[in-house]
């Protein structure tokens, strides 16, 4: 188990491997990420069984005394600042430790990451495949990878935040990948200013329970939230800013705008950051200092209410919309939005069960999504109106991807309807009647939209692009069907196994252990909704039985919001170009004449004429400096005995 | 009671191991041809490596004195051994390629190596004024002739001479000082001053001389404002190389001691100390500003080094001056200050090194456009600089960063004040050097005029980055051993800037010998 600190070693040390000797290794490189990432994933397996054998008799382990689950730490000092003398004025020492935690959420979380990385390097090796920088590309991979896996270790606020930054800036090298063209340039730019947004926020979250509980130890901060140490205006201060950073890298309404666009980049990294890494990196956050949340009702509220409209508005627009990838970006924000949702009311274990679900879902139906673009040759935008009935050409992709779409939109025993039920579970138990009602037309919507894009793509008329279309090589079809497996099967881990696993409830959870349960009045009722989705979908789209043109244009002007996405990136345009630009004008007026040309340049002339007269000194006379020598001594010695007598 | 002269001999092992090794290195050459040479770089290497693990063998536990308290052996020592010898290696990777252009009997050169290194191990473990002092000459001996080792050349000529004349001076003054020490305290015995120091009652004006002349004749291997001058003029006529060991091992070597004398010596007599401790705080910023000013405004890349090592100086002679008041927290700032100081001027005079190698120039200006001839030298050099300008992630800003918080919590605010703004002036200079290698253009032969560049020119003013530049003549790639020098440096500066706690608890190990009493 302390071994488990490798998992990122790997991926951190093959990054700048791989960059400084790209040019001699085979394939650029992109075996040393590889191997970096399954020796993480070996690491993980180990890791994982050994925790699953320890008990509260391991010294490093302890059964938490807030989440009740079974908690290790390994840690070695980093450094130590704040001095002993200087503490009368800075209140605390600072004392960081490297510090990892392993606890049920690590192991599941850090299971997911190397797992899906781990496929879609693999994916990447074919799908990259001639691409000038392909180097460069495994080695942001493996730093990106590296990044999160250290951010689901960290068990201290500081290192959580370098980790939480690293993979911003991965994002944005990523995303940018294809940096020659305007569009992934404007995207990379996008999601990594309004990510930095919601980073602000976790900073100043994180140095706010730094100031209060004067360490930056999650322990800690955990123990002095649930204690009530904190004080409540203070704990849901800090859980809002912790928040704010989660909404941000979560995509929750209003950050979500940076997601959509992210497909700019190469598809197995939209698949890599839509499943694995970044955007669960919120929903990790908030999973993890639960213990503040949950001590703060209020901040409770904020993070159910957020994920709400985030998850209702991200599935109208996914509905609407008419390319592939957007379509599936919006289903991410939308289920990023149930997780919240989830988290927000107390169904912990929900939230990260459905992370999990919704993870090999996901990165499924982009390497699926990858998989068409490569089949069709398009570059960009798949548009799902001119691609159709795929699955002639493709018919390893069409049965992967329709197994994810089923699974992602709720059809019983696939992996995300008992995810989804779990969730429905904990909004009826917790929160108001109308979180239930609106949750469930989400779930409605979720299924809808999944069905569009599966019928429409795959089982629908034969669209203009799809005729030369062809099926993708063995590796990348491979990587999607071992997803596949676990997109029909993950979710069974939910029941409890006599004498083999008391299901995910039984190790995940919070505060106590979960049974599985099934509450049947919601599970039938979401059964006829997603299977009813399904259904209006296939009568819609492929017997064209019904049409939707009547609906179309019955609900024009709503549809028109819709399709706008609500008008929310408009929104931001329109208050940098009229708000942002006008202030920092100003201020770079100021920079620029006060700032730079009298507080700057003023005193930097001084000293660079200082320097330059004070230069003569040095004479170059071996007598000059002998003078200067024995006035030195002289004025010492008058100095010294001055001051003792 | 008669002092036993060979008890606990055998812990000098590694220092006689060392001499052997010194004159076999200068046996070895008399019959090595000239083209053999090369043997002899090897065989220092291997020396130094060998007492190293000698010295790491056979350290006693706890502090063991010999010839009746002249010599320790503690854990102090045995640090500062380890890292004198490693600079020693480092600085014969420096030469290795230098020496085959440039020296004549270079043979000689690495045995002259060996014993100025010996010389540095005894300062570390003197715990008596004339013992220190015979160690400080062994050292200022080599130093004399490796300076001067540029037989052909002037300016390593005019150095030597310079530097031996101020050497002989500052020797002189030092010798003096601790006569009158000698005069008006009876003992050379560190300990001993420390308990006539703390008795009572005044001291007479003799004793006030005897420590202002050893502070000085210290302030002058240390190259402290206002003994500094020397050093400008040594560091440039020196072969690189030795400018390299001057910047790096003699300075290191100066401070054992320096922190050794004041801790055993001067420390302990808590009042006494406290009416000097300002005298150490003013010279240590008239130092740091002095050589940070005045490196602003040179154009030689040596000299520039000269006048930050002198900046340098400064600041570690700031967390001297606060030995007194939390005696562990300043000992160990100034002793990770100087081992981050050594690597990250070792990588920089790598840099420089591999540079002067294959163009034999040593103006700042003649970088320009290094990165695109040599970018792994060119980025050396600037991850060097940044580190000593004290930029994370870089060793050098942990070093700054413990070093400062030291001096402020040594009550010196005022002090780490000056040192804080010293090091804003210093990284004026160092980016000099890092525009003329990423942003300046080398100048170009080739490039006859700009006509057709204005014939190109359409009205607006856009778009000048899409001319193409002319190509920027290759230089020659460095050896590889000064690539290896250079790797292993960054790495441990990025090491020690990100994760410093193993170093800094050998190093609170170390320090911890030499704690003062009470």
């Amino acid at each position: 188990m302390p071994l488990a600190f490798l998992i990122p070693v790997f991926s951190f040390a093959a990054c700048p491997l791989i960059i400084l000797f790209q040019r001699w290794l085979p394939l650029r490189g992109a075996p040393l990420a590889i191997l970096a990432i399954g020796g993480g994933f070996v690491v993980w397996a180990l890791t994982a069984v050994s925790f699953l054998g320890a008990s509260a008799e391991h010294p490093a382990c302890e059964v938490s005394g807030i989440t009740g689950a079974l908690t290790c730490h390994f840690s070695t000092s980093w450094f130590e600042a704040g001095l002993p003398g200087v503490s009368a004025t800075v209140d605390q020492a600072i004392h960081l430790d490297w510090g990892i935690i392993i606890d049920p959420l690590t192991v599941v979380l850090l299971g997911l990451v190397t797992f899906v990385a781990l496929g879609v390097q693999l994916y990447s090796l074919e799908y990259m495949k001639g691409d000038p920088r392909f180097g460069w590309y495994f080695a942001w991979q493996a730093l990106f990878v590296a990044a999160m896996l250290t951010l689901a270790l960290a068990d201290n606020f500081l290192l959580l935040y370098i980790a939480w930054e690293l993979v911003g800036l991965c994002s944005y090298l990523l995303i940018g990948f294809w940096f020659e063209n305007p569009g992934p340039r404007e995207a990379a730019k996008k999601a990594f200013v309004v990510t930095r947004i919601g980073d602000v926020g976790l900073l100043v979250g994180i140095l706010l329970l730094w100031v209060n509980v004067g360490s930056f130890s999650m322990t800690d901060a955990f123990a002095a939230a649930a204690s009530g140490e904190l004080g409540s205006g203070v704990t849901t201060a800090a859980a809002i800013l912790l928040l704010l950073g989660a909404m941000g890298k979560s995509a929750q309404f209003p950050f979500h705008v940076w997601l959509p666009d992210a497909m700019e980049g190469p598809t197995p990294v939209s698949a890599l950051i839509h499943a694995a890494t970044m955007v669960i990196a919120g929903v990790y956050l908030v999973a993890r200092a639960y213990p503040i949340f949950a001590a703060s009702p209020e901040a409770m509220m904020i993070v159910a209410i957020v994920g709400l409209i985030t998850a209702l508005g991200a599935a109208t627009i996914a509905l609407v919309s008419t390319d592939l990838k957007r379509i599936l970006a919006y289903s991410t924000v939308s289920h990023l939005g149930l997780m919240m949702l989830s988290l927000g009311a107390f169904g912990w274990t929900a939230a990260v069960f459905h992370l999990m679900a919704h993870g090999f879902a996901k990165a499924l139906l982009f390497l699926g999504a990858g998989s068409v673009m490569h089949g069709v040759g398009a570059h960009g935008d798949v548009d799902i109106r001119r691609v159709g009935g795929l699955r002639r050409a493709m018919p390893v992709t069409a049965v992967v991807f329709s197994i994810g779409a089923l699974s992602l939109g709720g059809i019983p025993i696939l992996s995300g309807f008992w995810s989804k039920d779990e969730i429905l579970i904990a909004v009826e138990h917790n929160l108001p009647v109308i979180f239930i009602v609106l949750t469930m037309l989400t779930a409605f919507l979720s299924a809808l939209y999944m069905a569009r894009a599966m019928f429409v793509v795959f089982f629908g008329p034969e669209g203009e692009d799809s005729h030369h279309a062809h099926e993708s090589p063995v590796l990348m079809t491979g990587v999607m069907s071992v997803l596949a497996v676990l997109a029909i099967g993950f979710g069974w881990i939910a029941f409890n196994w006599p004498g083999a696993f008391d299901g995910i409830g039984g190790f995940v959870f919070y505060d106590h252990a979960e049974k599985f349960h099934f509450n049947y009045v919601l599970g039938a009722l979401s059964i006829i909704l997603a299977v009813g989705a399904f259904v209006l979908a296939w009568l819609v789209y492929v017997r064209r039985a019904i049409s939707h043109e009547p609906w179309r244009a019955r609900f024009a002007s709503i549809l028109r919001v819709v399709e706008g996405r609500y008008y929310v990136d408009e929104a931001y345009q329109w208050s940098i170009d009229r708000v942002v630009l006008t202030v920092s004008a100003a201020l770079a007026f100021f920079d620029r004449a006060v700032v730079n040309d009298v507080a700057v340049n003023g005193p930097a002339d001084v000293v660079r004429k200082a320097g330059v007269a004070l230069r003569l000194h040095v004479t170059g006379h071996v007598y000059t400096y002998a003078l200067a020598v024995a006035l030195g001594v002289i004025g010492l010695a008058i100095f010294w005995w001055l001051r003792s007598v | 009671m008669p002092i036993d002269y060979t008890a606990n001999l055998h812990l000098l092992t590694p220092e006689f191991v060392l001499t052997a090794l010194a004159f076999l290195v200068f046996t070895v050459d008399l019959f090595l041809p000239e083209s053999r040479k090369e043997w002899l770089a090897g065989l220092s290497v291997v020396s130094l490596v060998a007492v190293m693990v000698i010295a790491i063998l056979m350290r006693p536990s706890g502090s063991v004195e010999l010839y009746g308290g002249l010599i320790v052996v503690d854990s102090f020592g045995l640090f500062f051994k380890i890292f004198f010898l490693a600079i020693g290696v480092g600085i014969i990777a420096l030469s290795v390629e230098y020496g085959r252009d440039r020296f004549e009997y270079r043979g000689e050169f690495y045995g002259l190596l060996l014993f100025s290194i010996l010389g540095m191990n005894l300062m570390a473990m003197s715990r008596e004024l004339l013992t220190a002092y015979i160690a400080l000459e062994l050292l200022s001996f080599s130093l004399y002739v490796m300076v001067a080792y540029g037989l052909r050349e002037a300016r390593s000529n005019e150095a030597g001479i310079k530097y031996i004349i101020i050497g002989a001076l500052s020797s002189a003054i030092m010798l003096y000082g601790l006569s009158n020490i000698y005069a008006a305290l009876g003992t050379t015995f560190f300990a001993g001053i420390a308990e006539e120091l703390a008795s009572p009652g005044t001291v007479s004006p003799v004793l006030w001389v005897g420590v202002a002349l050893l502070v000085v004749g210290l302030g002058f291997k240390l190259s402290a404002v206002p003994f500094h001058m020397w050093a400008p003029d040594a560091y440039e006529g020196a072969p690189l190389p030795v400018t390299a060991y001057l910047a790096i091992g003699s300075k290191a070597a100066a401070f054992a001691l320096t922190l050794r004398l004041f801790a055993e010596a001067i420390v302990p007599a808590v009042d006494r100390w406290d009416e000097w401790q300002l005298v150490i705080a003013v010279l240590a910023a008239i130092t740091m500003l002095v050589g940070n000013l005045v490196a602003l405004a040179q154009r030689n890349l040596k000299r520039l080094m000269a006048y930050s090592s002198i900046g340098h100086v400064g600041y570690a002679l700031a967390g001297i001056a606060v030995l007194g008041s939390d005696f562990a927290l300043a000992a160990k700032s100034v002793v990770f200050y100087l081992v981050v100081y050594a690597v990250t001027n070792l990588v920089v005079f790598a840099g420089v090194t591999a540079y002067y190698n294959r163009t034999g120039q040593d103006n700042i200006a003649d970088l320009a456009g290094l990165a695109d001839r040599q970018p792994f030298v060119a980025a050396a050099i600037a991850i060097g600089l940044f580190s000593l300008a004290g930029l994370p992630i870089f060793a050098g800003f942990t070093a700054k960063f413990y070093l400062f918080a030291a001096v402020a919590d040594g009550g010196f605010l005022w002090l780490a004040g000056v040192a804080i703004f010293a090091s804003l002036i210093s990284l004026y200079y160092y980016l000099q050097v890092l525009r003329q290698m990423y942003i300046e253009r080398p100048p170009n032969p080739d490039h006859a005029g700009d006509g057709h560049e204005l014939a190109e020119d359409h009205g607006e003013d856009h778009g000048h980055g899409d001319h193409e530049e002319p190509p920027v003549a290759p230089m020659p790639r460095p050896s590889l051993l000064l690539t290896a020098t250079m790797s292993a440096g960054l790495l441990v500066v990025v090491w020690l800037g990100v994760y410093p706690a193993p170093l800094l608890g050998l190093i609170d190990a170390a320090s911890a010998a030499i704690v003062p009493l009470g």
